[in-house]
């Protein structure tokens, strides 16, 4: 009998706040997803290359597991008070007719367990053909092929959900248990009246304007001030962007209530009661409405975060060279012109590179004139520094190198002329540095060789010479072999060889079974190498940590926000119901409360979204236009474009929530049809 | 009689629960009311009273029989009728006021004028009339929170009638008032009454209240039991009180010490 009351309850509670049950639901797939990290294909490839980094991270994620679990910990509080709260008389009648106090805390926790586990036993395999399908397409979309797929099923990550989950309702009925548990029987047989209206004040007006000076100027920091990335204006940001945020919720109720005022008089049907509604809500829930506006602030900047590293990361790496060989050059050519590797290699040449040879030559840069011509910044004097202080050793390239790697990627080759030098860098990443240096090679530079003036060629050459990072130049010159031979300090051995491994066996077998393949040749031969796969590795690794993890965050917190608000809009519906039944008998339609319903909904969701998204318009600038640099070779019409199917998909899931309490208010109203109802 | 009948109750009966479980609260009533008239209906709890106002107010559907408002079977309406029926020809009072607490005093009152399509300023001169008769003019910007029991009722009386309805219901109105409030509301809407001719339906247990009334109807076990008509010209409110109460009395001890 007990248990089947247990069971009952816990469906009804289920079926009465299908909206919690939902995201709780989401929770549970967020936290497998989360834990379930570690065994991704992608993170099990890395860990081969990055072990020392994945671990790092492995180390990170449980915090990150803890930090989200203290979060739901207070969507389940609260949505646990809301329903203890309306069942208050229900659990006063019980002790009435003599049920112990110990015997109602079981029941409760009976009811917290039973619809735990219900939620587990729905989110868990959801949870488990999405990590499966994200392992997949991740796989796939880096290239490790299905070849080396595996189950991501993951016993630790299971435990750790199921167990962290059931912690978290336990605890926060525990804390309710205990609250409830202090209050005398007759506050609990007593119904609560809803909240008193209070005339909007001076107060409100001031807190109003206050509000909305304080969010100008985070975002006037944010903008301004941000670059220098200091502890003290992040500090101010997070200060005057808080308080605004609360202030503006707490002065809206004013701000609103004039409008009713002055429009009221002059419009018929339920605008009056829509507006006061609505006003009302705001006066009482300012708090939460603020909580939740930040909330979904941070989760649109965590998104964006996320969604910005992953497509700058994606778009940084262009593939020039596969692997970079050193070795004997005997050694090297045996292992690439036997028969086996033949297949796989597209292209292998020498890279000469080389420092020039200062104490045979006179050598100095002729850029300074150039570069002062160019805009006036922070980072062109720091570049004219640089190419001062660079041209002690200064870095040459020979221009046949040069034109084997623009040939293995079927780029034009480099035609010098006589007295021409062309400028490298290989810091192409550097959208400004790059444009910089381009705007002043393109006015007319030159360098001076032996009190000779060559010129240099008007465009800058950035493919990378290397697989990976064996050597990053700052500036180099790619000079003709005739030079090179004459300037070099060691012009007989090349830096290193590259290899660009063949396209068709890489369309076949995917890059990362081709490379690795070619590696454990490589190996077997005893060669010493650098792969293109640790760049991909380590680019991989930052842009799975960074965006994994704030996009997991920004769902989690879009999650508990739009639950907050759309419970606090039910339950102050719920408290409200007279309101509604009074409304049918003075003669309103039950359509026309429905449409009353629905436009407060809108308007209510609207507010929070409103200001969360103008403020998270102001913090993605702030951010791209500080330490989020915009990838080379990303135009911001792609980011605009990316930015607004983002902001889609967020309003998407916005209408989708306002949809699901919309269909839950009405049923409510509908059941308040006041025939035989009082 | 000049007067003419602009309410007709034929018969009803309502039933609660079916079954085993089937309660009846009404037993076959049947009553006229004529415009102009203050009718009070009075009866021991659960004797039927609030139902039977309820059934008139369209809040609950008799069982069976038939009531007629202006010759119209309002049993019948549905969907828009009866939201026309419940807004524009009844005006409600009840006994908790129902203002709706998130609108100001004069909100509240134009509301039902709002539903049907009408705009505040529109009902701004009957506003001003009823706001003066029910003396809550310094009360109209003011949430119900920040007023007393006395005035939320006067303004729940001010918002039962701006509508102009042909007949106005209440149910226990003074029920939560103090004695004072009490009698301020009913000389207030025993002057409407009296002035404007208004038809007043109002259930009460309070002897007092009820001297108000022009007839009484007493209802016992979901029956009409005995009726009371005060003779306008020749009975004073003390004497028709004491026949109130001795009625009243009588129904205390049962229907054999009665007629």
């Amino acid at each position: 009998m007990f248990f089947k009351q247990i069971r009952r309850n816990a469906s009804k509670s289920r079926k009465d706040n299908g909206l919690l049950f939902g995201s709780l639901i989401i929770a549970i797939v967020a936290f497998y997803t989360l834990l379930s990290l570690e065994s991704q294909d992608v993170m099990r490839f890395l860990k081969t290359i990055e072990s020392g980094a994945v671990s790092k991270l492995m180390l990170i994620i449980p915090l990150v597991y803890v930090i989200s679990l203290f979060f739901v910990f207070f969507l389940v509080y609260f949505a646990y008070r809301y329903q203890m709260d309306n069942r208050k008389k229900e659990f006063g009648l019980y002790l009435m007719m003599g049920m112990k106090q110990s015997r109602l805390f079981a029941m409760l926790m009976g009811e917290t367990i039973w619809n735990s586990v219900v939620s587990i036993l729905i989110g868990l395999p959801i949870a488990l053909l999405l990590t499966e399908g994200i392992s997949l397409t991740t796989a796939q979309l880096v290239g490790i092929g299905i070849i080396g797929h595996r189950i991501s099923l993951s016993i630790p990550a299971l435990l750790g959900t199921v167990i962290g989950f059931i912690i978290v309702q336990i605890a926060a009925m525990m804390f309710l248990c205990f609250q409830f548990g202090r209050k005398e029987l007759m506050q609990l047989m007593q119904t609560d009246s809803p909240d008193k209206q209070f005339i909007a004040t001076k107060k409100g007006w001031i807190s109003f304007i206050l509000g909305l000076l304080f969010l100008i100027t985070a975002y006037g920091i944010g903008i301004l001030m941000l670059k220098s990335f200091d502890l003290r204006v992040v500090t101010l940001i997070f200060v005057f962007g808080g308080a605004g945020t609360f202030l503006l919720y707490r002065g809206m109720g004013s701000f609103l209530g004039r409008q009713i005022r002055k429009k009221g008089p002059s419009q018929s049907g339920l605008f009056t009661f829509t507006g006061r509604q609505i006003q009302e809500n705001i006066l009482h829930q300012h708090k939460e409405l603020a909580i939740a506006s930040l909330l979904l602030l941070m989760a649109l900047s965590c998104i964006s975060f996320g969604i910005g590293i992953a497509s700058g990361r994606g778009a940084e790496n262009t593939r020039s060279v596969d692997f970079s060989i050193e070795g004997s050059e005997q050694d090297i050519s045996a292992f690439l012109n036997s028969t086996e590797n033949d297949a796989l290699i597209a292209a292998s040449y020498p890279m000469f590179l080389d420092q020039l040879d200062t104490d045979t030559h006179t050598f100095s840069w002729g850029l300074d004139a150039a570069l002062s011509a160019q805009p006036k910044t922070d980072l062109r004097d720091t570049i004219i520094k640089n190419f001062d202080q660079q041209s002690e050793y200064p870095y040459i390239i020979s221009q046949t190198s040069y034109n084997n790697l623009l040939q293995s990627i079927n780029k034009e080759s480099i035609q010098l002329k006589e007295r021409q030098i062309a400028l490298y860098t290989s810091f192409r990443n550097s959208l400004d540095f790059v444009d910089t240096l381009s705007g002043a090679i393109s006015a007319g530079a030159y360098v001076k060789i032996d009190n000779k003036s060559y010129e240099l060629l008007p465009s800058l050459y950035d493919e990378n010479i290397v697989a990976d990072r064996k050597i990053t130049l700052y500036s180099a010159m790619i000079v003709s072999d005739e030079d090179y031979r004459n300037w070099a300090k060691n012009s007989s051995e090349p830096f290193s060889w590259n290899v660009l491994l063949s396209k068709d066996s890489v369309q076949k077998n995917g890059l990362m079974q081709e490379i690795q393949s070619m590696e454990n040749c490589l190996k077997a031969a005893g060669l010493s190498y650098e792969s293109y796969i640790s760049g991909i590795g380590r680019n991989l690794f930052y842009t799975v940590a960074a965006s994994y993890l704030t996009i997991y965050l920004g769902v989690l917190f879009m999650l508990i926000a739009n639950t907050v608000i759309g419970l606090k809009f039910l339950m102050y519906q719920r408290t409200n119901k007279r309101r509604y039944l009074t409304l049918l008998t003075l003669g309103a339609g039950i359509d026309d409360l429905c449409s009353s319903s629905q436009k407060q909904i809108r308007l209510f969701f609207t507010l929070v979204v409103g200001v969360a998204s103008c403020s998270a318009f102001f913090a993605i600038w702030s951010m791209f236009t500080s330490f989020l640099k915009l990838p080379a070779g990303m135009g911001i019409h792609r980011v605009i474009l990316l930015a607004g199917i983002g902001f889609f998909l967020f309003l998407f899931i916005q209408l989708i929530y306002i949809n699901i309490v919309e269909r839950a208010s009405r049923r409510e109203i509908l059941a308040l049809n006041i025939t035989d109802r009082r | 009689m000049h007067s003419n009948r602009i309410l007709q109750v034929e018969s009803i009966t309502k039933d609660y629960g079916t079954g085993d479980h089937k309660t009846t609260a009404l037993k076959g009533i049947s009553f006229d009311v004529l415009e102009g008239e203050f009718l009070g209906i009075m009866g021991a709890s659960g004797s039927g009273k609030t139902t039977l106002l309820n059934c008139i107010a369209t809040m609950t559907k008799p069982t069976s029989g038939n009531i007629m408002l202006n010759h119209q079977n309002i049993s019948s309406f549905k969907g828009g009728a009866l939201a026309d029926y419940r807004g524009k020809e009844i005006g409600y009072l009840f006994q908790e006021f129902e203002l709706l607490d998130n609108l100001t005093a004069r909100e509240n009152i134009i509301l039902p004028l709002s539903l049907h399509g009408m705009t505040g300023k529109q009902g701004e001169q009957k506003l001003r009339e009823l706001a003066n008769h029910f003396d809550i003019v310094s009360v109209l910007n003011k949430f119900p929170s920040q007023m007393s029991g006395g005035q939320k009722q006067r303004v729940a009386a001010a918002r039962a009638l701006i509508g102009d309805p042909s007949i106005v219901l209440a149910d226990e109105p003074t029920g939560a008032l103090d004695s004072k409030n009490a009698r301020i509301l009913m000389d207030k809407l025993s002057a409407i009454h009296k002035e404007q001719h208004k038809t007043i339906i109002m259930v009460t247990h309070d002897a007092n209240v009820a001297s108000f009334c022009s007839r009484i109807l007493f209802i016992q076990d979901g029956c009409l039991f005995h009726e009371l008509r005060r003779n306008i010209r020749t009975e004073t409110t003390d004497n028709f009180y004491e026949r109130i109460v001795t009625v009243v009395a009588q129904l205390g001890g049962g229907s054999a010490n009665v007629l």
